[in-house]
């Protein structure tokens, strides 16, 4: 299994968002996950790429724990796993947060630069190949503010999926596009699947999920189940 | 036109004053005030509120004080046995005054960088350190320029205030010749110097501006 979410719970103070969440996710498996606003489903995905802490529970990511249960309470990776394994897990924001002072090739190659694990030309090279595979051949020296919205989402994309992450997540991918971006979205995400990564895709949007889901998970009441 | 024999060697001789504190008080200040600013933002209680008092002081007292101050006051607790040259005395005040008012911007500027910022680089694995210098630094430095830019311009004329300390600066220059030659003229010339300074600063702080135009 690529990733493995077992009893986890998260609260804010008093409130509880959710407990006893427990799902897996294999390679190449795209994976809706649908509820009402305020259930949980950023919350959800923000734990799993540690932008917050669980309460309780583990997560496990090709079979190296980022956060394990503990006593009751949770354990975090050591420093050096948590880099590592970090790195396994992308994000693609709802609302993209590309780096406005950089310009799309900049944006890309920061990370990977910074983690310095490739040569500088594989890197580039990277690069270079993404943008064509998202059809953003020639928008390398761009700016953010120059994109259009559903190009921007694509510089997200294609900034996540340089670090070879084995799953990538999405947060309300379609709030911002049109039908025909929509359409270029989903074969996008098809095609990442494809590519062995497994897809988590936060959305209230019906018609995109029976559109690409292959499960669909459902956050209501503070917890999940799977239809 | 003896005036102005006097009055120009004396203005130069001055100007070397004025300029040397303005020029060692901004580069003092400024890096020092970014690290200041984080430390007003530390989630520490006890290092916030620390950098808040002395921001509070040395924003809430006049910059005239705090050169007398630090000058004079040391002359008065004699058990220390040690008292600050003028000079020391200057730069001193001059860059911690500064420091505070350029950190409050700079606390401003990196508070106002969308949060997302910051999580889009954990999320890619950057380093807190790494991200402030490449992610958010470059871009408070776009949203503090024009503020600084006025911090820029009122120091100019600030150094004006090291004749409290005996110190002859551009203006005490203008003073000196006004007095021996009974005459208004060297005050209308200064005045036209400093608008020279401030508006070769003006055209410096504006290339800068534009080179962060680039993006939005
Ligand atoms: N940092 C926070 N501090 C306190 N409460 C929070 C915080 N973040 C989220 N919450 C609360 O947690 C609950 C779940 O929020 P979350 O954003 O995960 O919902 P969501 O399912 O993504 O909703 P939406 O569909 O509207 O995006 C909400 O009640 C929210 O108010
Ligand atoms: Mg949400």
């Amino acid at each position: 299994m690529t990733l493995i979410v077992e009893n986890l719970s998260k609260s804010f103070g008093a409130t509880s968002v959710f407990s006893n969440v427990s799902f897996s996710i294999e390679k190449g498996e795209i994976v809706c996950i649908k509820g009402k606003s305020g259930e949980g489903k950023t919350t959800l995905l923000r734990c799993l790429t540690t932008l917050e802490t669980p309460d309780g529970g583990s997560i496990k990511i090709n079979d190296r724990y980022l956060y394990k249960e503990d006593n009751g309470g949770i354990q975090t990776a050591s420093k050096d796993n948590l880099q590592e394994i970090r790195q396994e897990i992308g994000l693609v924001f709802q609302s993209f947060n590309l780096f406005p002072h950089m310009n799309v090739l900049e944006n890309l190659m920061l990370a990977p630069n910074f983690l310095n694990k490739r040569s500088k030309e594989d890197i580039e090279k990277r690069a270079e190949e993404l943008l064509k595979q998202l059809g953003m051949e020639g928008k390398g020296d761009s700016y953010p503010y120059q994109l259009s919205g559903g190009q921007k989402q694509r510089v997200a994309i294609a900034r996540a999926c340089m670090l070879y992450p084995s799953i990538l997540c999405f947060d309300e991918p379609t709030s911002a596009l049109d039908e025909d971006t929509r359409g270029q979205i989903s074969e996008i995400i098809r095609s990442l699947a494809g590519q062995d990564i497994a897809i988590i895709i936060v959305t209230h949007d019906n018609a995109f999920v029976d559109e690409i889901a292959e499960r669909v998970i459902t956050m209501s009441g503070g917890t999940i189940y799977e239809s | 036109m003896k005036v102005f024999e006097m009055l120009i060697p004396m203005t130069i001789e001055g100007l070397k004053t004025t300029i040397g504190v303005f020029l060692v008080t901004l580069i003092f200040s400024i890096p020092l005030s970014i690290i200041v600013a984080k430390l007003r933002m530390s989630k520490n209680k006890a290092i916030a509120n620390i950098t808040g008092t002395y921001i509070y002081i040395m924003r809430g007292t006049p910059l005239l004080l705090q050169l007398m101050f630090i000058f004079f006051g040391f002359h008065f607790v004699p058990v220390i046995g040690f008292a600050f040259g003028r000079y020391q005395a200057i730069f001193i005040a001059f860059i911690l005054n500064y420091t505070a008012y350029f950190a409050e911007i700079f606390r401003g500027g990196i508070n106002s960088i969308d949060v997302g910022q910051v999580e889009a680089s954990t999320v890619l694995g950057l380093s807190k350190t790494f991200t402030f210098m490449k992610v958010i630094l470059p871009q408070v430095i776009k949203n503090v320029m024009p503020s600084i830019g006025n911090e820029v311009i009122t120091l100019v004329k600030d150094t004006s205030l090291v004749y409290i300390l005996g110190v002859a600066d551009a203006l005490k220059a203008a003073k000196s010749v006004s007095n021996t030659y009974s005459t208004f003229i060297p005050y209308i010339f200064i005045g036209f110097v400093y608008l020279v300074i401030i508006a070769f600063l003006t055209k410096i702080l504006g290339n800068v501006e534009k080179r962060f135009s680039y993006y939005r």
